[in-house]
């Protein structure tokens, strides 16, 4: 188990982990975002190894000798990220909507509002 | 017909919906919109019945490439029997939704994120990757965000905003779950990575097993994780034709990915049927329990979806893949698809006519609207299992062989669900009420009386239903039949009588169980809670 995988582990408990204590709807979607990273992490470490150069191809003669490292997790993970983006930045449109009805960035007030009406 | 006609045609099920959605939010909101989108649909349900046609009598499994690269290099979609079924079963769904939503003038807005909800259904049941179904996944997921928060009078910030969240941090371990079978098997096609899977030592795969299937579970919305269903299920924001589809199709994409995950990792040497069992009973004794406190009557069905996923996932889990069960649990997810979507439609134009959703204040149904209310009592005859209906049929083998335990629990569930439909079924009598009379929507009322029948046809064609859509060829054994039936009638007499002495009057465990409701951390700690059982519970059975 290489580094970036068990710092990538760790980091997506420990985003869960915030996740469960926190009430704070900005940090929900912080922490959530948090989890894509560690997760975009532990799926570029797959594909990666010492000394491997980038996946690249520079000219033809080199692709007999040159080690690359996997492009198809970078490929994978790309659109992960950009997938990232946009919810993201739906969640925070959302957000400002909830805040404008509610007045509030707590998730247990906002739910005892909304019974409220 | 050929394979290659076929594969291109598996293509175009994914993109087509996606260009017609273009086009049709370009065309604006008026009849011209409405009559494409209609034949839209009736088109794709006719090449969706020609792939099923094709795959049932050919018995082949066909997969296409997309773009051409073929020997796991790219992308390819995959098209066998389960998958064509459920296809057509999208197809059909969404014909009818499309046919019921036909004389309401929605906006292009809602064209355009029913055909891409539509195009990200067929591409989760066609996908032969894994990767494809996270990216297909989180579309249909902002898909039916915004579409339960569509009715800008009414809808509800909080609801919208808890399924999205939810959903998104569930895909994340789906995404990681992924992630270590890549890392193991070098690839993601999905037929490829559960050969592989045999060469792998079983310790191995249980944490993907873990990961993967809480995602499932969520999307199932297994017993601590429910609390997103009614949510969005019952939402007041939505469109009952959302409803309607997100609880007869939307759900079925979760139990649809589990059977295909179960196989994958049932090779590896995984076996967490009996973990899905005790999950699924649960989840429907549950269901049922929060079902019968409610008195919203969408809220009613969403809840009552949940018990039946239960079922569903009891039937599935049961046995191997050609028992009885098992083919009881698929056919009782197209028979619940049917009738679902019948109640939902039908409590959408009730509830609107009525002003309410309150099962309390609306009475005498039946004399308003005597065909919406044949159509629903139908449905609910089907749901509760009355003999020669469909559900009695899939009922009845979801409970064949079952031991003696199983067996009795899956009767207090059927007597749950006859408690849910009698309360539910209060609103069909009662005094007729002082409202003014609504023009007749001819189009929406037949696609409800359509599917009221089909319940019917259903359960007494249930035989060859069966060797239609999943090509078993099964038997009812008269002795059993008849000894369900007279189990079904004593329950329905103990339903009846339960309800009459405790039911009818809201007590305060009912009001406790109704207004409780579960905040965003507790979600978070039961994701996680019911990520560690199934570590647990899998590490303990391997």
């Amino acid at each position: 188990m290489s580094n970036v995988e068990l710092v990538s582990i760790i980091v997506f408990f420990l985003a869960f982990y915030a996740l469960v204590t926190n009430r704070n709807i900005i940090r929900t979607i912080i922490f959530s975002s948090l989890m894509e990273v560690s997760v975009i992490t532990f799926w570029l470490s797959i594909g990666f190894r010492e000394r491997l150069n980038p996946p690249i191809l520079y000219t033809m003669a080199d692709y007999e000798h040159i080690y690359t490292a996997d492009p198809v997790t970078q490929a994978l993970m790309l659109t992960a990220v950009v997938i990232g983006i946009a919810v993201t930045a739906i969640k925070t449109i959302m957000f400002i909507t909830l805040y404008r009805k509610y007045k509030t960035t707590d998730w247990d007030l906002a739910r005892i509002r909304k019974t409220e009406g | 017909m050929t394979n290659q006609y076929i594969e291109n045609l598996l293509f175009y099920f994914v993109v087509s919906p996606v260009i017609i959605a273009v086009i049709l939010y370009l065309s604006g909101a008026n009849r011209f919109t409405r009559i494409v989108a209609l034949l839209a649909q009736s088109t794709l349900f006719y090449f969706t019945l020609q792939n099923f046609l094709y795959v049932s009598h050919t018995n082949n499994v066909i997969s296409s490439p997309v773009g051409g690269y073929y020997g796991f290099m790219g992308i390819v979609l995959v098209a066998d029997m389960l998958s064509s079924m459920f296809i057509m079963l999208t197809a059909f769904i969404f014909l009818i939704a499309t046919f019921y939503s036909f004389s309401a003038n929605h906006s292009p807005l809602f064209w355009l994120l029913k055909f891409l909800w539509q195009a990200s259904l067929i591409g989760i049941f066609l996908s032969g990757d894994f990767f494809n179904i996270f990216v297909l996944t989180e579309i249909a997921t902002i898909v039916v965000t915004v579409l339960i928060m569509y009715e800008r009078k009414n809808r509800n910030m909080y609801d919208g905003m808890i399924y999205l969240v939810i959903s998104t941090i569930i895909v994340n371990f789906f995404v990681f779950g992924v992630g270590y079978l890549y890392r193991m098997t070098g690839t993601l096609d999905i037929s490829l990575v559960s050969e592989r899977v045999r060469y792998l030592y079983t310790s191995d795969l249980i944490l993907p097993y873990a990961l993967i299937m809480t995602f499932v579970g969520l999307k199932c919305a297994l017993m601590p994780m429910y609390s997103w269903l009614p949510k969005a299920h019952g939402s007041k924001g939505a469109p009952s034709s959302v409803s309607a589809i997100l609880s007869g199709l939307h759900i079925k994409s979760g139990l649809y990915l589990f059977l295909r995950f179960s196989d994958v990792f049932q090779n590896g040497g995984i076996d967490g049927s009996q973990i899905f069992l005790v999950l699924g009973i649960i989840t429907a004794l549950a269901g049922v329990i929060f079902a019968v406190s409610q008195t919203d009557i969408k809220l009613m069905l969403a809840y009552s979806t949940i018990a039946q996923v239960g079922l569903i996932l009891v039937g599935l889990s049961i046995g191997d893949i050609d028992g009885y069960n098992y083919v009881g649990g698929l056919f009782h997810i197209a028979n619940h698809a049917i009738f679902k979507a019948c109640l939902f439609l039908g409590a959408g134009i009730i509830s609107h006519y009525y002003h309410t959703r309150e099962s309390t204040q609306i009475r005498g149904v039946f004399f308003e609207m005597p065909a919406i209310s044949i159509a629903m009592i139908l449905a609910l005859l089907g749901i509760i299992g009355t003999p020669l209906f469909n559900g009695s049929i899939s009922k009845y083998f979801l409970m064949s062989g079952t031991g003696w335990d199983t067996n009795i629990i899956l009767n207090i569930v059927n007597l749950g669900t006859i408690i849910i439909c009698i309360k539910f079924s209060a609103i069909f009598f009662g005094k007729k009420p002082n409202i003014r009379k609504k023009p007749l929507d001819i189009m929406s009322h037949g696609v409800i009386l359509l599917l009221g029948v089909m319940c019917f046809l259903m359960g007494i064609l249930g035989i060859q239903t069966i060797n239609f859509l999943f090509g078993y060829s099964v038997y009812v054994n008269i002795a059993g039949y008849t000894e369900k039936a007279i189990i079904f009638f004593v329950s329905l007499m103990a339903g009846y009588v339960i309800y009459k002495a405790f039911l009818t009057k809201e007590g305060p465990a009912m009001k406790w169980i109704r207004t409780s409701e579960m905040g965003f951390r507790g979600m978070c700690f039961s994701m996680v809670a019911f990520f560690a059982f199934i570590l647990i519970a899998v590490g303990f059975y391997n």
